[in-house]
């Protein structure tokens, strides 16, 4: 460091935008390597509210950096709150979505080696799939993370909804994915029965906590794929167009019931 | 000189994710960062966003310093490339990079000249948009792309235009002052 420092004039001149381009080339030049002169220039600025910045930077930081689905949500043009909502499900941690992906997996090769009975597993595995995502998901029981926001006063119905589809755009891609590679008349028969029994699950859980929904639906559809498979031997009862109107029925049904019902969702808050 | 901690040290410190260290570096060399960055840029906002995410980026990636030179030239490095990403994120600002050229008093001209020699007043003779590409290629370190980002003007006229402008700058100099 020299023992050169800016006079008190070109300082001024400089922060005031008074001097001409060398000069404040110049004196650019020497505050880069002068703690001193830095110093100097500190109190004058005026330019910005430097405690407002700095008010604003900490906060910035000490916020944890979103988790990457949650800055997937936000990309989408999701507010940030409603990114953090529902990125916090105890549904998208790692964990849980490569469970699902797994059991999909062993359904669909079992389904692509061709063998009938490894349909019938296919079908009898996707479809619930998603409702059981969806569930866990907002399940006050799993998702620990949900109750100060049950205790805010955030519109549940809006909060659920956000997360059953955030759900769906997840676990339908990997489900269709699966799909694809099965071998099947109709790869996509699973889809309708899937959103219906979301939609059932919705519904249900006016009534019970989501997760015993979820669970009754399925055991019930497992049931009836278990009783078609016993009776006839080939998947292509699910298939026929009259067992997928009924399947859309049940979303639709289901959906009016969870709209009409949203009042009683409060009673997922278990200590109420 | 005095025991308060260098700016290495502070930087060490903040990449432990000591926030005291955090706010002392802030301190230290907001005020100049702002200063600097409000001559190449007039919208006040633009300027405090600039400040903001520099240093959210130097808590982010503190190791990014590699030890060479000085911390307030590392500094001021994201700094002005945090200017050039906020104005082009924000298209319908109009950056104003050159002050409206107020002609500077007689006395100071020549106090000029006496100062900074023939530089000084061959730079003064360049027009505003060429001392803008001056400015912002060859004394803050910007590419072609990034200044051409900055002025709002493509980047084959940042390459002209430096181009006329050395070619003025070594005419004045060979000339001799007139």
């Amino acid at each position: 460091m020299t023992g050169w420092h800016l006079d008190d004039d070109a300082l001024r001149r400089y922060v005031e935008r008074t001097d001409s381009l060398a000069e404040g080339a110049s004196v650019e030049q020497h505050l880069l390597s002068c703690e001193q002169c830095r110093g100097r220039v500190n109190p004058a600025v005026d330019v910005i509210d430097l405690a407002a910045v700095w008010g604003r930077t900490r906060d910035t930081v000490e916020v944890p950096r979103p988790s990457v689905f949650e800055r997937l949500l936000r990309a989408a043009g999701l507010p940030a709150h409603d990114a953090r909502l529902v990125a916090v499900a105890s549904a998208f941690r790692g964990g849980w979505l490569v469970s699902v992906v797994a059991v999909l997996g062993f359904a669909a090769l079992a389904a692509a080696v061709g063998h009938a009975r490894g349909m019938w597993l296919f079908l009898a595995v996707a479809p619930i799939v998603p409702c059981l995502v969806v569930a866990s998901s907002y399940d006050p029981w799993l998702d620990p993370a949900l109750e100060p926001e049950l205790v805010t006063p955030y519109p549940m119905l809006r909060l659920i909804l956000l997360r059953t589809i955030a759900v769906l755009a997840l676990a339908l891609p990997a489900v269709l994915l699966f799909g694809l590679v099965v071998h099947g008349e109709a790869p996509f028969a699973w889809l309708l029965p899937a959103v219906g029994f979301v939609a059932v699950v919705l519904a249900a859980s006016t009534w019970v906590s989501p997760l015993r929904a979820a669970i009754a639906v399925s055991t019930v559809w497992l049931a009836v794929v278990w009783l078609l498979a016993a009776r006839s031997g080939s998947p292509d009862a699910v298939l026929q167009a009259r067992a997928q109107a009924g399947f859309l029925a049940l979303a639709a049904a289901s959906f009016g019931i969870f709209l009409v019902r949203r009042r009683w969702l409060h009673q997922l808050r278990p200590w109420r | 000189m005095d025991c308060r901690p260098g700016d290495e040290m502070l930087l060490a410190a903040v990449a432990e994710r000591d926030m005291g260290a955090f706010r002392t570096l802030y301190e230290r060399h907001a005020g100049w960062l702002a200063i600097r960055l409000a001559r190449r840029c007039n919208d006040r906002d633009l300027v405090a966003d600039a400040i903001q995410d520099t240093f959210v980026a130097v808590w982010q990636r503190p190791q990014g310093f590699r030890g060479d030179g000085d911390i307030a030239a590392w500094l001021w490095g994201i700094a002005i490339r945090r200017l050039v990403s906020r104005l082009r994120a924000r298209s319908s600002v109009a950056a104003v990079f050159e002050k409206a050229e107020a002609a500077p008093a007689a006395e100071d001209q020549v106090l000029l000249s006496v100062d900074y020699g023939d530089v000084g007043q061959a730079l003064a003779r360049l027009s505003p948009e060429m001392r803008a590409v001056i400015q912002a290629v060859v004394l803050d370190g910007l590419s072609a792309r990034e200044a051409a980002q900055l002025l709002r003007v493509p980047v084959s006229s940042v390459k002209t235009r430096l181009y006329r402008a050395k070619a003025h700058l070594r005419a004045a100099l060979a000339e001799g002052p007139s």
